[in-house]
């Protein structure tokens, strides 16, 4: 009984990270039909930036949350134009191309990462490292809560951003009618780059907390990149509140899937749930996909 | 076309393995370039074919003939299980399924016991090139002939091509379009397990790695992207530049995780400069390849 609320506690508080993945990836699906092949790479790649902060300018990593945000946001808003230049212009299927071209982009940055960094396994510490908190019945490690929080958080703040902000309701007008949203002046070209950079910015943080709480090494990405497909499957394409209750779900088959079976058939439970969704529930568990 | 009795051994190899590409991004072709579907995880089914040829060879003691029909028959099973579920949705969840798959086959593989896990299986050693030098240039010659007929020359081609072209117009035309797709699919994971299963004997040796590694199904894709996608001549074209250009690399640089890299940048660039391809330039009825005026258009899109 124990083991299973410790498990089941554990599954929640990855979950409650994972939708800060989930969130950007889905909204960019939403808002200009893209997948983008690359996300775990961007969590690799967030989590790798602080390691190498950490090497080099010493102090915790959480420091240095906000400029790996500002940083993948600025590379995000950077490699948009070349997205927007696959899916646009005189050729059959630009949708497509779009998948092409991110499928070509991760396997870049991943083979980037394998060739300049090897296949050394890195890890990095934080002051919330080795602490842990007694959490009812369950104890967990405090950087686990604090993966929770700032996965929370981070929606939270997203969120309201989209509510509230008048670039967020470009955005959802965006993800509702395309053209509309043009003609009633929103400058849609400018928008998704936004979209697609603040994605690559809130997925960049969340792999500083992802390199914080497991291990670093260059072919984490493609976990990630499972994670946020499965995610967003479940939650229904482009459905981004759906996204928290799959990325809980997703945490929770995780972490019990690894306690009560084995490490090694995680991945393999992850894709038959994908399947299976895909088979019975294509539109997502809620029916509201695109 | 017998063996050509004046080149060496090593120029042997190199035309084996250009012949062995050839026809395995003309595979993916059929379903990525003529129906407009990317299958991102057709590395899978050159594995199940590697694998399939190495199970019955090592734990059945089959001959090693009868291995090759089948793995064939057992990729149609897992490109029908793939297929039917999601070709009736839009190609992002196929490409998602395709790619996930891809990526289960290779965690089954690195799992199972009857595979070796991540170390792989030993085959009965056949060391004999000009052999398997002449089985694949015949099974390349064959998917390009199954390519010509079935996909240049019969309703069957061009159902496809109007499903890419505009699926909703197609399926008013009364194209089945569901079951077309499934059945392009299917077919397109024939040559792709034959090959796997050809390869597996070649090497003697696989593991996870080397035969359902994410480089495989990288280079297919862009093989195909650089030939031209969707055309018969396509895919040989841009398989005998990689697969040139990929072991003069790995003459300078030796083997290493760069070819990732090299792969990643050709497909990019293809995609936003040269989206026809090789055979585009050749055949000039797209966009031509203006290098000025692209790289004007590009850093036009950053003013964003």
């Amino acid at each position: 009984m124990e083991l299973f609320l410790q498990t089941l506690v554990d599954g929640l508080l990855i979950g409650g990270l994972i939708i800060v993945i989930g969130v950007g990836f889905s909204l960019c699906f939403g808002v200009m039909h893209i997948i983008d092949f690359a996300v775990g790479e961007w969590v690799m790649l967030g989590a790798y930036t602080a390691f190498w902060m950490v090497r080099y300018l010493g102090r915790d990593p959480f420091l240095y949350l906000p400029v790996i945000f500002f940083l993948y946001l600025a590379i995000g808003y950077l490699i948009y134009p070349l997205i927007h230049r696959a899916v646009s212009g005189r050729r059959h299927n630009p949708a497509l191309m779009g998948l092409v071209f991110t499928f070509g982009l991760a396997s870049l940055i991943k083979g980037g990462a394998l060739t300049a960094w090897g296949f050394h396994v890195r890890s990095v510490t934080t002051w919330l490292s080795g602490e842990s908190l007694a959490l009812g019945v369950a104890v967990v490690p405090a950087l686990r809560f604090a993966g929770f929080a700032f996965g929370v958080l981070a929606t939270v703040a997203f969120m309201l951003f989209l509510k509230w902000s008048k670039i967020g309701v470009a955005i959802r007008a965006m993800a509702q009618d395309r053209v509309m949203a043009e003609l009633l002046g929103v400058d849609t070209n400018r928008v998704s780059a936004l979209v697609y950079a603040m994605y690559t910015g809130l997925t960049g943080m969340a792999g500083v907390l992802i390199g914080a709480l497991f291990s670093i090494h260059a072919g984490m990405g493609l976990k990630y990149t499972t994670f946020a497909f499965f995610v967003v499957v479940l939650a229904g394409m482009g459905y981004v509140p759906g996204v928290i209750p799959a990325a809980f779900l997703l945490g929770l088959l995780q972490s019990f899937v690894t306690v009560y079976v084995s490490g090694r058939y995680t991945l393999l439970a992850v894709f038959f749930v994908l399947y299976l969704t895909l088979l019975v529930r294509p539109r997502g568990l809620l029916g509201r996909g695109w | 076309m017998a063996v050509p009795l004046f080149v060496s051994s090593f120029w042997l190899r190199i035309a084996t393995e250009v012949l062995m590409w050839a026809g395995l991004a003309q595979s993916w072709n059929i379903i990525g370039g003529y129906t407009g579907y990317l299958s991102f995880g057709h590395g899978a089914f050159f594995g199940i074919g590697a694998y399939t040829t190495a199970i019955l060879m090592v734990h059945a003691g089959w001959p090693f003939w009868p291995t090759l029909p089948v793995g064939a028959v057992l990729s149609v099973l897992c490109a029908a299980t793939i297929g039917i579920p999601t070709l009736r949705l839009r190609g992002a969840y196929f490409a998602i399924a395709t790619w996930a798959f891809g990526e289960a086959v290779r965690q089954v593989a690195t799992v199972l016991e009857i595979t070796g896990g991540a170390f792989g299986m030993q085959l009965p050693p056949f060391l004999n090139l000009p052999f398997f030098y002449e089985a694949i240039l015949i099974a390349t010659i064959l998917t390009y002939l199954l390519a010509y007929l079935l996909l240049e020359r019969s309703m069957f081609g061009y159902k496809l091509r109007a499903i890419r072209e505009n699926e909703i117009a197609a399926e008013t035309a009364g194209v089945d379009t569901v079951v077309t797709k499934i059945e392009a699919f299917a077919l397109s994971a024939i040559p792709a397990a034959i090959f796997g299963g050809l390869y597996a004997y070649l090497i003697t040796y696989i593991h996870p790695d080397s035969v359902l590694g994410p480089a495989i199904t990288d280079l297919m894709v862009v093989m195909v992207l650089f030939g031209g996608v969707g055309t018969l001549w396509g895919p040989l074209v841009g398989a005998t530049a990689i697969q040139l250009v990929n072991r003069l690399l790995w003459f300078l640089r030796g083997e290493s995780t760069l070819y990732l890299v090299y792969a990643g940048v050709a497909i990019c660039l293809v995609v936003l400069f040269m989206p026809d391809g090789l055979m585009g330039l050749v055949e000039r009825r797209r966009v031509l390849f203006r290098p000025r005026e692209n790289l004007k258009a590009l850093l036009r899109q950053f003013k964003l």
